[in-house]
């Protein structure tokens, strides 16, 4: 009996000590479902206003010079091709808010997986693993992110994003950009991204703007095929819709 | 009696557009700017074809001229993601039906344009990501 009260109490132990590893992987649960970028209105938290955002020179005059470009193109009503008019994703770190396209959030053990409606994109988070050097990491639309959680917050840091993946607010990025993004709930159904842009070649200093989504509670996610793609670049670089002949 | 209409609309517009983007959907894939923002066009045809694709959804239909003659025009809307969630269904619309479209046409002087509003057949009205709008008395 003696015995059996022992093997009882070591059973126990290695259950509790079982489950606190689990919970430690999975982080907060609450992070998990379907989000719908938020742009102000009811329940929003209040807008936290982005960092001022400084290039270095030659970066700041073609940055401008595209912008100008980007706004004379929109005026003339002959806006110019993106990635996303080609159909080609959106990458890191424009895919975490598109419009209002949701995003999901999925967690297991080791891994955090962030999946989007528009274009069906896919990043996985790699929790408690040491990040590459960028040089080390083939460029990409996402590059290679790495996670672990402080609290209940799951920061994430990402390099190896490709320079020709289009930046916050068009902004270039050179091969050594990283992305520090700080990702928990502002309150139960509001789930906040504090996404941090360096880049020692581009930037003067890092840019750091916040993003807010809102739960959406059973959400079915939508299949996002772009297959029917009718819009197309002119020979000017100018997005046309296709007009069906009869 | 027609401006005076105009001037109302284009107040209720104002209304909507510091609300919500109802009319001009939150467009993601591409920009708004090749449909013309301020006038709008209202066509009455029959359906040739619903495509429910992305990245958007179209409406194909022949528009009877004043010559007697057909025109056709390409529809845009939003996405089906989108439209899902404002209450579509990919079966809403039937090859054959007889359906009025208000569109932002495109700038370019081609028959496309961007939906703003369409009535189907059996009179109910569709919004382009959002709530059918007011009737915004265009022409």
């Amino acid at each position: 009996m003696k015995t059996f009260g022992a093997f009882a109490v070591l059973l126990a132990l290695v259950a509790s000590s079982a489950s606190a590893q689990t919970a430690s992987a999975v982080g907060d649960p609450r992070l998990s479902g379907a989000w719908e970028p938020m742009r102000g209105g009811p329940g929003a938290p209040p807008p936290t206003p982005p960092s001022p955002i400084t290039l270095k020179a030659p970066y700041a005059a073609e940055w401008q010079a595209r912008r100008a470009a980007q706004d004379e193109a929109t005026k003339k009503g002959e806006p110019l091709a993106t990635l996303g008019s080609e159909c080609l994703p959106y990458g890191m770190p424009t895919m975490m808010a598109v419009a209002n396209y949701p995003i999901e959030i999925l967690q297991t053990p080791g891994q955090v997986t962030i999946l989007t409606e528009v274009h069906s994109e896919v990043r996985r988070v790699f929790l408690d693993r040491p990040q590459l050097k960028a040089e080390d990491i083939p460029p990409g639309y996402y590059g290679r992110s790495i996670g672990k959680w402080e609290g209940n917050t799951l920061v994430i840091d990402s390099l190896g994003i490709d320079p020709k993946v289009a930046g916050y607010q068009s902004l270039p990025h050179s091969a050594r950009l990283r992305i520090t993004e700080r990702i928990s709930l502002a309150s139960p159904d509001v789930l906040q991204d504090q996404i941090t842009l360096d880049d020692p070649v581009v930037l003067e200093k890092p840019v750091t703007y916040t993003l807010a989504y809102r739960r959406l509670p059973k959400y079915e996610m939508v299949e996002f095929v772009c297959d029917n793609n009718r819009e197309y670049t002119d020979d000017k670089g100018v997005v046309r819709m296709k007009v069906q002949e009869k | 009696m027609h401006s005076r209409r105009l001037s109302v609309s284009a107040g209720l517009l104002a209304v909507i557009a510091s609300a919500l983007p109802l009319g001009r959907p939150l467009l993601a894939h591409h920009s708004f700017a090749m449909f013309d923002s301020v006038n709008k066009a209202t066509i009455t045809g029959t359906v040739t074809r619903f495509e429910w694709t992305n990245p958007h959804v179209f409406i194909e239909m022949d528009v009877p001229a004043q010559n007697g003659e057909t025109k056709h025009w390409s529809v845009e809307l939003g996405s089906p993601s989108i439209l899902q969630r404002s209450g579509w269904k990919f079966s809403d619309v039937k090859p054959g039906e007889k359906v009025t479209a208000i569109v932002n046409p495109l700038r370019d002087g081609r028959p496309g344009g961007m939906l703003y509003r369409l009535t189907l057949a059996d009179g109910s009205m569709r919004g382009n990501g959002g709530p059918p709008p007011a009737d915004p008395g265009g022409k």
